[in-house]
């Protein structure tokens, strides 16, 4: 038996850490799975959806791209700040967690607010569930489903990084605490790239 | 290794997304054709996903175990959610169409 079998056998026969992860991480990555699967299936919706119809909009000619790219700029200024914040909570720094914590919230509030006023405009220019101005019925109901979904995320994800905030003021959050509100901010990032490209961009 | 200097690896990481996101931002004003346009743009999204989850999410610094789930996991379900989405897609339009024609006279 070589070395390296002998070490998998280690590992893998009744091992009781075979991720070398704690329990958080891996339930959290085990959510994160789940919940890209969400949005997999509408993005897989939406494509189909696409291909199928007819006379799907122009989407520069719906939105104004640059505003499109200000806010996955916001998005993902906010992702490398909450990756410091959790840099200085294993540094065990706390003012300075806290501070990049609230940069990272302060980031997806100007993202959900920047939505908000997407929203309005598109509703203002005649976007509904079931009918828009530019072609295609369900290009409207494709819209708010997955940007609604996502801002969902977004504003779920502030709930949360609020909440490390307070706690790791308080002294009660752990490193790992403020490491698990990171992935799951890096992943509303991470679904937001899949939208930026497939929605507004191709 | 790159966990040495982490703050620097995030600097990096923030610009290089930045960077691949002017490329995309420049390809749309490009009149290139439509496959290679597409073909592109996939391609620069799925960098900027990897980039994400190995630096961002810290996946390049975990056991090949976790990662192997992730990302198999993920991908090989999303796949079969996708091909699955395929002949329903085409039946219920299909459905739909038909009764467009059949309303005709």
């Amino acid at each position: 038996m070589t070395q390296a079998t002998a070490h998998a056998i280690d590992r893998w026969g009744g091992g009781t850490c075979p991720f070398e992860a704690g329990w958080r991480k891996v339930m959290m990555w085990s959510f994160i799975i789940t919940d890209g699967l969400l949005f997999a299936g509408f993005l897989a919706s939406y494509g189909y959806a696409r291909l199928l119809g007819g006379g799907w909009p122009d989407q520069s000619q719906v939105f104004s791209v640059p505003y499109i790219a200000a806010m996955t700029f916001v998005l993902i200024s906010s992702s490398a700040t909450m990756a410091a914040a959790v840099q200085a909570a294993r540094d065990r720094q706390r003012p300075a967690t806290i501070r990049y914590i609230l940069l990272t919230a302060a980031g997806g509030a100007i993202f959900l607010g920047m939505q908000a006023f997407e929203w309005e405009h598109v509703i203002e220019a005649g976007m509904r569930l079931g009918q828009n101005p530019w072609g295609d019925a369900a290009f409207g109901a494709y819209f708010f489903l997955i940007t609604g979904f996502h801002g969902t995320h977004v504003a779920t994800g502030l709930i949360v990084l609020l909440s490390t905030a307070l706690r790791s003021a308080k002294g009660a959050s752990s490193p790992e605490g403020v490491e698990m509100a990171g992935l799951y901010w890096h992943f509303v990032d991470l679904v937001w790239v899949f939208i930026f490209t497939l929605f507004y961009l191709v | 290794m790159a966990e040495a200097h982490p703050l620097r690896t995030y600097a990096t990481t923030w610009v290089a997304l930045l960077a691949l996101t002017i490329v995309m931002l420049s390809l749309e004003s490009a009149a290139l054709p439509r496959g290679l346009f597409v073909s592109l743009m996939v391609a620069a999204m799925l960098a900027k996903a990897s980039i994400i989850s190995a630096y961002f999410m810290h996946l390049r610094f975990e056991r090949v175990s976790l990662v192997a789930m992730i990302v198999i996991g993920l991908l090989v379900t999303a796949t079969v959610l996708y091909v699955l989405i395929v002949p329903d897609a085409r039946r219920i339009h299909d459905m739909a169409v038909g009764q467009t024609m059949g309303a005709r006279p």
